[in-house]
């Protein structure tokens, strides 16, 4: 069981990650209108399914916290408790402190330290300011009367007594007296049962839904009363039940048969059969009871409980509606499977290499004259193709989640610096690979909070400025040929060339008076140890920065470009791959070795015209149609060693604005590759972002374009130095 | 034939929990997300007992249980509510609706088994 | 479920097979009533009854109350372990006793 329910464990972390993002939008939406009832109603939802399960699974840390919030925002959907700016604060600090919370019992740690725990007290407090009366657990035991001691003899049996009339109702209500008689004989031993059906009406008046059973049970038992009353717990408004304990006194027994409707003289002989009475107590009992009896009428357990329950038609109508209208919805929900990363990556995986033998299939099966074969192998490569695009898109998520995290992130900032700003996000929709998606989070956050942080100015600056005093920063995502490109830009003041430069002269990273392009200049914040904000915020700045999240960037294959007009704005630009796993590639041969060229950068093949040829030796430059590409040999840059082919072909590739020709020796043509990653030892390697293998085993090397192209203007930069 | 336990709740880790309970105590379990996706599983499946949590997206527990009441052949199963002590007005809500059986969350898995071997044994 | 009735001279042989619970017990119940009253003795028949609830036996008693009223007799025929065992646990073993077979 430990080991099923840390499986468990694993689910609500994952679950309760969601619900705290769903909260953080809730609170985000509350904020902007605090009248928004689908914003509360979604907020305590999350708060309570993160409380139910955290108690199921004894988190208690959570569950306690959790409790406090619940119980704020329970009024708050009552609408006792009217939402506003200070309490949508105090939730969103709530929420965070879950977060913490739930983050810790991820790593299997319930034992606060006293830094969290006090937070936690001190937010609970503060939760419980808002509850004009606390609210207190408080376990509330049902009053049961005193239990009747009458003076007098008590009964010789060491056994329950146990009597219950059931309510009409009850089998419609789907509880039948089998379970709980069943379960009742688990308890212990049943000693003695009667069935009793006297309140059956005739057949004609008889309703076959309607319960009219009762039982007299005597059961030895060594639970105890509470346990006993359990069993009937769900019944225990529909039924009458009265339970008597081992040894009670007679007297309380006579009670009991005076209370139950049945003939007295039968109930009597019941419990002298099942030895909770003697035959002489028994007389002695209705002797005393003949006595008392004024003639008052004995109510019926059936008419008070006929009372109960009854179903207003209106309310199944307007269910009836309401379920029509989730419809729709539901159709859409219930197809989502949640699977295991681990799993789809191995799917992939399978089905990368399930692209490459079909290609090999083909490529025999063109070889061999066979009609009927070629046609086959070409239908199977076409459905090899479907796979391998719908196991893709299994993999794609839009980035929207992603992207409306920063919301909270913007508006903390704004907050904290007293600015105003809105968050414009755009092309939340845009697909891209899960990998990628988990990647980019966190290069995203640093570009949103610099742009919060630095970019837009405080309102009194912005009016002074002529601008509108609310600033805006956008998140914007688009497909661009194979590629997604992120934006992130905002309104702000721009980037600062001068200060830019000072510092990196200052920094050592360039030369002083040495003259750079305007994008070389935003380049250099790229550089490790590059900070300009002169006062180092909570928030960004700390120096730490836009080195880690170039790296970021280009370690999932894609580019960051940077775009700035003073008093204007900045906008930076994220070029992404669409994916990790596949890429369609176009193969060349360098040296006899097979190398990869992503497909989507490839513009155009030339042969290095004979003119050009001895120039080209000279020089890594060519004239193509009158304008300049810069080329590369690969043979060279890669050390290849093979023969030299009589002809040199140059491959132009493009990538992010800017073309180079590749020289290569041969050319092959367009291949499916599955990427390899290479192990960490060649991670150093510059040009190559991963390998593959191809359908006849060899190993081809898959090229890194972008970083190809960065060498060349390197090498281009030296040259002209 | 072991009885069929359906357990609808929107919190994967709580009906994880649920299942691995009932399934160990010999019962059969189906899941649902939510009311909606519980109604579509029932048809054309024996369902012994339900247990149904009240707070739900995509139809509550509550609209669930009157929507039950009026689906031929399901009108007479059993249904175990899971709620919350702060729900007073819903348990109310839910009591007019025909429910009978509350559990309190959070529970322990084996109250929760406890409850449902009240209504039915495995 | 299924309900079988057959009479054989003034004898009303009643077989009931599968499901005899709340969900059919108003159909059940008609039948049962309609067998009764077209018959001198009635014979049940519940060996191929597969699940049996509280309104089945609530079924089994009205049949008898109502035999009883008329001075008929009612003979519990067959019955299968799902029958068997609700009648042990309520105990109702002396008032359907009187059968003939199948009480294994």
């Amino acid at each position: 069981m430990e080991l099923e329910l840390g499986q468990a464990r694993q689910t609500f972390i994952t679950e309760s990650q969601e619900l705290l993002q769903e909260m953080e939008s809730a609170l985000l939406t509350l904020e902007a209108d605090p009248a928004c009832q689908d914003a509360i109603n979604s907020l305590f939802r999350s708060a309570h399914t993160i409380k139910g399960s955290s108690g199921v699974l004894g988190i208690e840390t959570v569950e306690k916290f959790t409790h406090h919030v619940e119980n704020l925002l329970s009024k708050m959907r009552e609408g006792e408790i009217l939402a506003c700016k200070e309490n949508i604060d105090l939730l969103l600090q709530c929420r965070d402190h879950i977060s913490t919370l739930t983050a810790l019992a991820a790593d299997g740690i319930e034992v606060l330290t006293p830094e969290i725990e006090a937070s936690g007290a001190a937010l609970a407090a503060r939760l419980g300011q808002w509850l004009a009366a606390p609210v207190e657990k408080k376990e509330e035991k049902q009053a049961k009367p005193p239990e009747s001691r009458h003076e007098g003899p008590s009964s010789a049996t060491d056994a329950w007594h146990i009597s219950i009339r059931f309510g009409q109702d009850v089998l419609r209500s789907g509880m039948d007296p089998v379970s709980f008689i069943s379960y009742l004989s688990k308890m212990g031993e049943v000693v003695s049962i009667t069935t009793l059906f006297d309140s059956m009406p005739q057949a004609s008046d008889m309703d076959p839904e309607s319960c009219y059973l009762g039982f007299e049970i005597d059961l030895r038992s060594d639970f105890d009363k509470a346990a006993i009353e359990g069993v009937f717990e769900f019944v225990r408004e529909d039924a009458v039940i009265h339970i008597l304990p081992p040894f009670s006194r007679v007297a309380s027994y006579v009670e009991l048969i005076q209370g139950l409707p049945e003939d007295m003289l039968l109930l009597g002989e019941i419990l002298v059969k099942g030895g909770a009475l003697t035959k002489a107590e028994l007389e002695e009992a209705l002797r005393r009871q003949q006595d008392a009896e004024g003639g008052q009428e004995k109510h019926r357990i059936g008419e008070m409980l006929v009372a109960g329950g009854s179903l207003h038609p209106e309310i199944v109508d307007a269910a009836l509606d309401k379920q029509k209208k989730n419809q729709s919805i539901a159709g859409r929900e219930a197809s989502t499977v949640r699977i295991d990363a681990a799993k789809l990556d191995a799917l992939v995986d399978l089905v990368g290499e399930l692209v490459i033998s079909g290609a090999n299939i083909d490529q025999h099966s063109q070889r061999m004259s066979d009609a009927a074969l070629q046609e086959s192998a070409s239908v199977m490569l076409r459905l090899v193709e479907e796979i391998r695009e719908s196991t893709m898109k299994i993999r794609m998520v839009p980035i929207g989640e992603t992207f409306s995290r920063f919301r909270r992130v913007v508006r903390d900032i704004s907050r904290e610096l007293g600015k105003d700003m809105d968050l414009v996000i755009s092309g939340g929709d845009t697909e891209l690979d899960k990998t990628v998606i988990e990647k980019i989070g966190d290069p995203l956050m640093h570009l949103v909070r610099n742009s919060a942080d630095h970019g837009v100015e405080g309102p009194e600056e912005r009016r002074a400025a002529g601008k509108d005093p609310k600033g805006t920063i956008r998140l914007n995502a688009c497909h661009d040929a194979g590629s997604i490109i992120i934006e992130v830009s905002d309104d702000g003041k721009g980037l600062n060339k001068e200060k830019i430069t000072a510092k990196a002269v200052a920094a050592g990273l360039i030369q002083p008076g040495q003259q750079l392009t305007d994008q070389e200049v935003f380049r250099l914040i790229f550089e490790p140890g590059f900070s300009t904000a002169e006062a180092v915020t909570k928030f960004s700045g700390r120096g730490v920065g836009m080195d880690v999240v170039k790296r970021n960037i280009e370690a999932l294959r894609g580019t960051i470009d940077i775009d700035s007009a003073p008093g204007k704005g900045t906008t930076v630009r994220i070029r992404l791959p669409l994916t990790m796993a596949i890429i369609d590639g176009f193969m060349v041969g360098v040296g006899g070795s097979p190398y990869i060229i992503p497909l989507d950068m490839v513009m155009e093949c030339v042969e290095l015209p004979a003119s050009e040829k001895s120039a080209a030796d000279r020089r890594s430059y060519i004239n193509l149609r009158g304008a300049v590409l810069p080329f590369v040999r690969l043979r060279e840059f890669f050390a290849e060693s093979g023969e030299r082919t009589g002809h040199e072909n140059i491959v132009i590739v493009q990538y992010g604005g800017t073309r180079i020709g590749l020289v290569v020796d041969e050319l092959f043509g367009e291949v499916q590759t599955v990427i390899k990653s290479l192990g960490r030892v060649y991670r150093e390697i510059k040009g190559i972002s991963g390998a593959t293998i191809l359908g006849n085993g060899q190993v081809a090397l898959i090229l890194d374009v972008p970083r190809l192209m960065q060498a060349v203007e390197a090498s281009l930069l030296a040259m002209s130095a | 034939m072991a009885k069929n336990v359906m357990v609808v709740d929107d919190s994967a880790s709580i009906r994880q929990v649920m299942s691995l309970t009932l399934a160990k105590a010999g019962y059969d379990v189906t899941e649902a997300c939510d009311g909606a996706d519980a109604l579509g599983k029932l048809t054309g499946q024996k369902v012994n007992l339900i247990v149904c949590d009240v707070n739900m997206p995509n139809m509550d527990g509550i609209s669930f249980l009157k929507s039950l009441k009026d689906k031929p052949g399901y009108k007479f199963t059993p249904v175990i509510m899971l709620t919350t002590e702060s729900q007073e007005s819903k348990k109310q809500e839910g009591k007019a609706a025909g429910a009978k059986a509350w559990v309190v969350k959070p529970f322990k898995p084996e109250q929760m088994l406890e409850a449902v071997s009240k209504l039915i044994l495995p | 479920m299924e309900m079988r009735t057959q009479i054989s001279g003034n004898v009303a042989e009643v077989a009931v097979t599968g499901e005899m619970n709340i969900y059919n017990a108003i159909e059940l119940k008609a039948a049962l009533v309609t067998a009764i009253d077209g018959a001198e003795a009635v014979e049940l028949d519940l060996s191929g009854v597969s699940e049996f609830d509280s309104s089945g036996a609530q079924l089994l008693l009205l049949a008898r109350k109502e035999c009883e009223l008329a001075g008929k007799k009612l003979t519990l025929a067959g019955r299968s372990a799902p029958v068997d065992s609700v009648i042990g646990l309520f105990n109702l073993g002396e008032l359907f006793g009187s059968a003939r077979q199948g009480e294994a």
